[in-house]
């Protein structure tokens, strides 16, 4: 039970006339400290990046070193400018593939999870292997399904979703199990039915859950997509933004490789930021007991 | 004066309290229960609560009671003995009628609802109403709490006092005749405490409620019941029965009378041979 706060306390002493006891809005005042805190830690971190830049590329003027070697962050601009095409085809496909993963890693998560959380016996028997899959190096695993699977898209989107499938099935899990008891025995005493249960009681304990998992498995699927088209290699209509790093780097074209570089960090940065946003609107108001688990 | 002394000036433990009229709406009959490693959470118990009664259970941890109380709700088997609920075997719970409501000791809300959705909940499980009759019977009941200013706010907007209102106006919004409270006030401070203890017997007494409560607490026990159940533990049983003959309304002066304090002492004296005679089971 959580300590009682002043205006509330004196509300619940003398329960009649609350009417117009002015009760805090935390949403909006949480709002504007998020404002406040973000405007307060950007400018240092702008300030740090920008000095940083500087530092490195006066590093590569005093050392006069080769473009093929370390370019400066001019070069890099320069190649994200001339190469613009090239590169944004490639993020666009790299982003294809990382989306399809992702959304395929939700859908048979969650559908796993469910399945799992239906019988004890059944966890029991299958949360091991989930275990394995997920300790076992993808890189390990993604030769295998490039020769199973003829289509390579395909192939690559598998083996991204395979590399996001495991924070949700277990934060999901966790979370479909994670109902209050109480709150469980109240749904029986009520004659709530098993879909009612589901759909009122278990769904909504499990969302917050479900968005620690999301967004923890949004970046693993853009990792799982680059190590994909790494080991994939191929190249023509189906290259992303790793297919580009490999062949850049044999070309020597070492400012495009970085331009890929920083290309795939924004993606990542992007991805994690919707992730926020989506799941900050969907807790909304209750967001602030949102349970934080990570693997 | 040693309670030895004490309980020689007071009638003896089992002077009959006195029995409402009628058939009573549960009996529970020689009731066992045994978990599965053993332990007799409840031994050969028998209670019966009658129309009208404010029974509460009283007893050291380990007695008991919150299981009595959900043996009471339908939601745990018994291992020996009968439970009858309105003269039919069949919990109340599993026939979907809604003759009972359960208070925890938390209040128990979903943190993702605002509280006239908290409130709404049993009535819109049940879904015969509309939404526009189970918005009114939202308003009344907490009104009723005197919440009706907090209808859109979350639960975790409200103090710990205003969470167990909700969760009080959640338990009344189905009309129930009986609740069931499982130390609804255990985490409270005393004023709010007391408050609420005021709330409780008024709306009791508006509703024309039965009240089945847990506490640890001697003076809820005495200045809410009509009926006292003392318990021991180890195995959990009832050791005995107290009736409050004060009348309601009650109030400060009733805290002050004489008959509170030797309600109290009889009680104490109680609860102490409880403790005393789990000691002896254990040596």
């Amino acid at each position: 039970m959580k300590t009682p706060d002043t205006p509330a306390e004196a509300a619940a002493a003398t329960p009649a006339p609350i009417g117009s006891v002015p009760l805090k809005t935390p949403d909006l005042a949480r709002g504007v400290a998020r404002q406040v805190d973000w405007g307060r830690s950007r400018l240092p971190m702008l300030a740090f990046g920008a000095a940083l830049l500087l530092g490195w590329q006066v590093l590569v003027w005093a050392l006069s070193m080769p473009v093929y070697v370390l370019p400066g962050p001019l070069d890099v601009l320069r190649a994200l400018h001339t190469d613009a095409g090239l590169l944004l085809t490639a993020l666009l496909f790299t982003l294809k593939v990382t989306v399809l993963a992702f959304a395929v890693a939700v859908v048979v998560g969650v559908a796993i999870s469910f399945l799992l959380t239906q019988n004890p016996i059944l966890e029991q028997g299958v949360m091991p292997y989930m275990v394995i899959l997920q300790v076992t190096p993808i890189v390990a695993i993604a030769p295998l399904i490039i020769i199973w699977v003829s289509n390579t898209f395909v192939a690559l989107v598998l083996i991204a979703s395979i590399t996001a499938l495991f924070p949700i099935v277990s934060n999901m899990t966790l979370g479909l199990r994670s109902v209050a008891p109480n709150l469980a025995s109240l749904f029986r005493i009520y004659g709530a039915s098993r879909w009612q249960t589901l759909q009122r009681l278990k769904l909504k304990a499990a969302l917050p859950y479900f968005f620690a998992g999301a967004r923890i498995s949004s970046g693993l699927a853009l990792i799982g997509a680059v190590v994909a088209e790494f080991v994939a290699g191929t190249g023509g209509t189906n290259s992303g933004l790793a297919y580009i790093i490999l062949e850049s780097g044999v070309q020597l074209k070492v400012p495009r490789m970085f331009a890929s570089l920083f290309l795939i960090s924004l993606a990542g940065v992007l991805l994690f930021a919707t992730m926020v946003f989506i799941s900050n609107r969907a807790l909304g108001a209750w967001h602030e007991s949102a349970v934080k688990t990570e693997h | 004066m040693t309670t030895h002394e004490l309980r020689s000036t007071l009638p003896p433990a089992d002077a009959a309290p006195r029995r409402p009229r009628g058939e009573p709406i549960i009996r529970v009959q020689e009731v066992g229960k045994r978990y599965g490693n053993g332990t007799v959470a409840l031994d050969r118990t028998s209670l019966d609560i009658w129309a009208g009664d404010f029974v509460t259970l009283i007893g050291p941890s380990g007695c008991g009671k919150s299981t009595l109380l959900r043996i009471l709700a339908g939601l745990g088997g018994v291992t020996a003995g009968r439970v009858s609920w309105w003269g039919t075997p069949t919990p109340v719970l599993d026939r979907g009628d809604q003759k009972l409501a359960f208070v925890f000791q938390d209040a128990t809300l979903m943190p993702w609802a605002r509280v006239d959705e908290n409130v709404a909940l049993p009535l819109e499980l049940k879904g015969q109403l509309g939404a526009a009759a189970i918005r009114d019977k939202v308003a009344q009941v907490l009104d009723l709490v005197g919440l009706g200013a907090f209808g859109r706010s979350y639960p975790r907007e409200l103090s710990g006092g205003m969470q167990m209102r909700v969760s009080i106006a959640r338990a009344l919004v189905t009309e129930p005749d009986l609740m069931l409270m499982d130390e609804p006030f255990g985490a409270l401070d005393e004023m709010t405490r007391n408050k609420l203890n005021d709330d409780l017997l008024r709306i009791q007494h508006e509703r024309g409620l039965t009240v089945v409560f847990v506490t640890h607490s001697l003076h809820e026990a005495v200045y809410l019941s009509s009926r006292v159940v003392v318990m021991a533990a180890r195995p959990g049983r009832v050791i005995d029965e107290l009736a409050v003959d004060a009348g309601y309304p009650r109030g400060q002066a009733f805290r002050l009378s004489t008959g509170y304090l030797s309600h109290m002492t009889h009680l104490s004296n109680a609860l102490d041979r409880a403790s005393r005679s789990h000691g002896e089971t254990r040596a």
